[in-house]
């Protein structure tokens, strides 16, 4: 079957296809954020300009374009991303070292942690929401917005965890003991590297994930809105290419990210490949 | 017994910061919202008075439990769309490219998108697919077309083109990691003793790969099923799904009401995924 070269071929032309439907949208967005100041949010382009961006980065101080109100916002949402990605990285990394001796009712503790992304935002938001309103306890980002965002992510740190630590040979952690390493020194030394790409990655969900949602944070984020949030009020008004310049940056961002990671994770796999050494070290 | 017990603590306290708070910040509240739904509603203010009155409401005004269908329809559409655009881009790369460097920098294209921010993807839809929008000038510039097409943008084909775009990632990753880890020897094999192409298909390949297809269903289901944010952009507000309900209801501070909602969209998801989880227990393929 996957020998046939005309099959290989049409395959290979709706691939092609495929990227397009993929990334189509984006490059329209991404040259219609160009647009000079009497440019619209749709073609045609009426010239070539970054008036836009300098408009989102308040640059310009008058503009027919009421400015996206994204500044405040983004600071709460690189702090709270931050809280997430750790509180998320810590408890995945607690509940999959669980899971390294049996236990009772493995499916069902498994599942209870899967439900944080099986179950809806809107739902867990709703729930949220409906208990603080109850107890008087009043809602805001770095609160209940943390709570609901850690629900999210945790499964995703959890699964991350999970599978290092299965792919993980507990005899050399016994080994170094047996060699006479202390606890500290046997976590600093083959733990911590062995199991470091894992929480780089989840680091890196977590962070992701949680600067990007809103579902949840809708009912439960408190007055002061996140990032998403923001830009969520914006759907039910009149779009400017403003917004245009503000998600190609916001891509940018999430590939820097993303690039950054790669250079981590690359530098620990050298020192993994360097660090053979490991046991002349302990010695 | 007590002995027993501060061994079960020392080996297993591990489990309790993650099941602590699942139970205490999901769990609980998911339970709230099932009793709040029986609270009685008053134009301003919710009493817990126990009452029945707003799921008569849900039941008997065609404008909520439409949402209820529309949901269920949506979500049908957009997990057949998504299977049937992004298993062969699966296949294509999990099965027919050969080499292993070429095969991750594929994937990684296909499934890129899903770095970048939910809301700014559906944003970029509105220039695509407006009256003015690049696909109409494209589709007239090649004389497919001599009008612009209208049902783009705004309706429910704008949608759900919207969301199959979207959550397409969730396909084709999950598939194509499974394909590609199918040893070729195995398909030869199977070919060398004489199985045709069907053969292989129903026996090797769709067994082989039904973890990563019921992980991709899973996925688009759950994230279609509460969707409302692609709804009121794409669509105009013209599609009520459960999720706009409840979104509109806490809006107008009608708390028991969008209980109400909240409890039939838990309903339906349970229903969805415990069916899903009966083809594979995700649980063994960690």
């Amino acid at each position: 079957m996957y020998k046939s070269p005309i099959l290989k071929w049409i395959l290979g032309v709706y691939y092609g296809l495929f990227l397009l439907f993929l990334y189509g949208p984006f490059i329209v967005m991404g040259i219609l954020s160009f647009q000079p100041q009497n440019g619209g949010p749709q073609f045609p382009m009426r010239g070539f300009s970054i008036y836009w961006y300098e408009q989102l980065l308040g640059i310009i101080g008058t503009s027919r374009a009421a400015p996206l109100p994204v500044g405040p916002a983004l600071v709460r949402s690189l702090i709270l991303a931050f809280m997430v990605m750790v509180t998320s990285t810590v408890l995945g990394t607690i509940t999959a070292q669980a899971f390294r001796h049996r236990f009772k009712h493995t499916g069902f503790m498994f599942y209870l942690v899967m439900l944080g992304f099986i179950v809806p935002g809107v739902l867990v938001g709703l729930g949220v929401a409906l208990v603080s309103n109850q107890l008087h306890i009043d809602k805001h980002w770095w609160l209940t917005g943390y709570i609901v965002h850690v629900i999210y992510t945790f499964p995703f740190s959890f699964l991350v965890m999970l599978a290092i630590f299965n792919r993980f040979d507990r005899s050399v952690e016994e080994a170094s003991a047996s060699l006479g390493a202390g606890a500290a020194t046997t976590f600093r030394k083959i733990t911590f590297p062995l199991v470091f790409p894992g929480i780089l990655t989840s680091l890196l969900i977590a962070f992701t994930l949680s600067y990007d949602e809103f579902p949840r944070s809708i009912f439960a984020g408190g007055p002061q809105l996140t990032l998403p949030l923001t830009i969520y009020g914006q759907f039910g008004i009149e779009i400017h290419p403003n917004l245009f310049a503000f998600g190609v940056l916001s891509t940018l961002f999430s590939f820097a990210l993303l690039a950054v990671f790669a250079i981590l994770i690359a530098i620990s796999v050298k020192r993994r490949a360097r660090g053979r050494g490991i046991q002349e070290e302990i010695r | 017994m007590s002995g027993q017990r501060g061994n079960w603590f020392t080996r297993h306290w591990q489990l309790i910061p993650g099941s602590a708070w699942m139970i205490l910040f999901l769990i609980a509240p998911l339970i709230m919202m099932i009793y709040v739904s029986f609270w009685t509603q008053t134009s301003f203010d919710i009493k817990p008075d126990l009452t029945t009155k707003s799921w008569q409401t849900f039941f008997s005004q065609p404008v909520y439990y439409s949402a209820l269908w529309n949901t269920i329809r949506v979500w049908l559409i957009v997990l057949v769309g998504t299977f049937v655009l992004g298993v062969p881009v699966a296949i294509f790369i999990g099965l027919f490219v050969r080499s292993n460097t070429v095969q991750t920098i594929l994937l990684v294209l296909a499934v890129i998108p899903f770095w970048t921010s939910f809301l700014v993807r559906i944003v970029a839809w509105k220039p695509m697919l407006g009256q003015n929008g690049a696909l109409n000038i494209i589709l007239m510039k090649a004389h497919i077309i001599s009008e612009p097409l209208s049902f783009l943008l705004y309706t429910e084909v704008g949608m759900i083109i919207g969301m199959i775009q979207i959550y397409l990632v969730f396909v084709v990753g999950p598939v194509t990691f499974m394909l590609s880890r199918i040893d070729p020897n195995v398909i030869e094999a199977a070919r060398d003793l004489g199985a045709g192409t069907g053969r292989i298909f129903k026996d090797i390949l769709l067994p082989l790969s039904r973890p990563g297809l019921v992980t991709g269903a899973i996925f688009v289901s759950v994230l279609v099923l509460g969707e409302f944010a692609t709804p009121a952009s794409l669509s105009g507000r013209k599609v009520n799904l459960l999720g706009n309900v409840i979104v509109t209801q806490v809006g107008s501070l009608k708390w028991a009401f969008a209980s109400v909602a909240g409890v039939v969209l838990t309903v339906v998801i349970a229903l969805v995924i415990v069916g899903l989880l009966r083809i594979t227990d995700l649980r063994k393929e960690v």
